[in-house]
């Protein structure tokens, strides 16, 4: 097929479309995430879930922490899905999980000093691996569907950067419902958890995100009718 | 003789149109950049033919097409454009990486295969008219794959180009058609014996 035929068989099928707009849609994003975090404050509030909220400042700064990884995740993976975009806000959502991971540590030597133990085999916390894991996909797929009407160029970042927004909202549910009496159970459980799935979400989103392959096939059959 | 480049002002006013369906717009726009990208491409992979830079290029056209709507005209358009083409080619490159990765070279190739079934005594065609018959009794679908990919030889590239099938698609209605003709083939082999 001769260029100039590509051009006029794309120009003849074109129709207007409606602007990708990164931030509309990372607050569209945002919204959900807080109707979501603001079901399970209410379930809490009403007794129907237990209560690991905390006035400490390390605790604080945690969940701070974590939903900055939350909204700095979805605005970078929104703007990574827009080609031409600078590629530095993918530091950002890094910096809140580094923020976030420097606090959890801070709490692993506080606890270390006060009661000479990290406390790991203190208890399991396999329900904060559920919810944290159910939660993360739930937000993680209304973000997905959201993000393939953007250009996903690089896919495998846009699916991490997604994930550790995801993950970081999850998070904070997970503390907001139950207490943990060490920060090391914090590490470990949701450190690990939250590692686990980023792999995951990052290699699974990889493949469903693949562009621009499903949509060049859609363009040619298109254009060649 | 050269038309000079058009603005990037002029650029991201087309394809704000363009964005809009303006059609006229949208064609002025991918003709004014068309050169551009032969350019970027040439100069980043300078190893390519002519042939393969043309499929390049009409890959970044597609491309366009397919993100055209995360194009911001409040945005200078060459960075946009820019990423797309890095993008399409870094692309490129991982497909004919991976397809080589599951290539053989082989250097001399013989002239016949060893097995018994490759080396017939019988020289014979075959039955060339009862062949087309075959040919023409086939559904639509099975009878324009085996035309294209036997017939006129064409790749299966081409032919889902052509035909806006995909390759899958087309390895399966040639598989029934070969299975077809087969069997139609070797009833008339055995009606005549």
């Amino acid at each position: 097929m001769k260029t100039d035929d590509l051009i006029a068989g794309l120009a003849g099928t074109l129709t207007p479309i409606q602007r990708f707009n990164p931030w509309t849609r990372a607050s569209v994003w945002m919204a959900a995430a807080a109707v979501y975090l603001a079901i399970v404050t209410a379930m809490v509030v009403v007794g129907l879930s237990h209560s690991g909220a905390s006035s400490d400042p390390l605790y604080v700064v945690q969940q701070l922490a974590a939903l900055a990884a939350g909204i700095t995740g979805a605005v970078a993976a929104f703007l990574s899905v827009v080609p031409g975009r600078s590629r530095r806000v993918i530091a950002w959502p890094l910096g809140a999980v580094l923020v976030w991971l420097l606090a959890v540590l801070w709490g692993c030597a506080r606890d270390l000093q006060s009661s000479g133990t990290l406390g790991f085999a203190s208890q399991t916390d396999w329900p904060c691996v559920i919810s944290i894991s159910a939660g993360g996909v739930l937000l993680w797929a209304v973000m997905l569907s959201m993000l393939r009407r953007g250009a996903p160029v690089t896919p495998a970042t846009t699916a991490m950067l997604g994930g550790l927004a995801a993950l970081g909202v999850a998070n904070v549910e997970a503390c907001l419902t139950r207490p943990h009496a060490f920060s090391g159970i914090v590490l470990l459980w949701h450190g690990g958890t939250l590692l686990v799935m980023t792999a995951i979400f990052t290699s699974t989103g990889g493949r469903l995100l693949r562009w621009p392959s499903s949509a060049l096939r859609a363009t040619r059959r298109k254009s060649h009718r | 003789m050269s038309t000079p480049d058009a603005t990037d002002e002029q650029l991201r006013f087309l394809m704000r149109c363009a964005q809009d369906g303006d059609a006229a717009a949208y064609s002025a726009l991918l003709t004014a950049i068309t050169p551009r990208i032969r350019r970027a491409i040439r100069s980043r992979r300078s190893f390519l033919g002519a042939e393969a830079v043309e499929d390049l290029l009409q890959e970044v056209l597609l491309s366009i097409h397919a993100a055209r709507s995360t194009y911001d005209p409040q945005r200078p358009f060459a960075p946009w454009l820019g990423a797309l083409i890095r993008y399409r080619l870094a692309d490129a490159a991982r497909q004919h990486a991976k397809q080589g990765a599951h290539e053989v070279t082989v250097d001399d190739l013989d002239v016949t295969f060893e097995g018994r079934a490759a080396n017939t005594e019988d020289g014979s065609v075959g039955d060339v008219e009862a062949l087309a018959h075959a040919i023409r009794a086939l559904p639509p679908g099975q009878r324009q794959a085996i035309e294209m990919l036997k017939l006129k030889e064409m790749s299966l590239k081409e032919a889902s180009a052509a035909t806006g099938l995909s390759v899958g698609a087309l390895k399966l209605a040639t598989h029934r058609a070969m299975t077809s003709l087969r069997r139609a083939l070797g009833a008339t082999g055995s009606d005549e014996d």
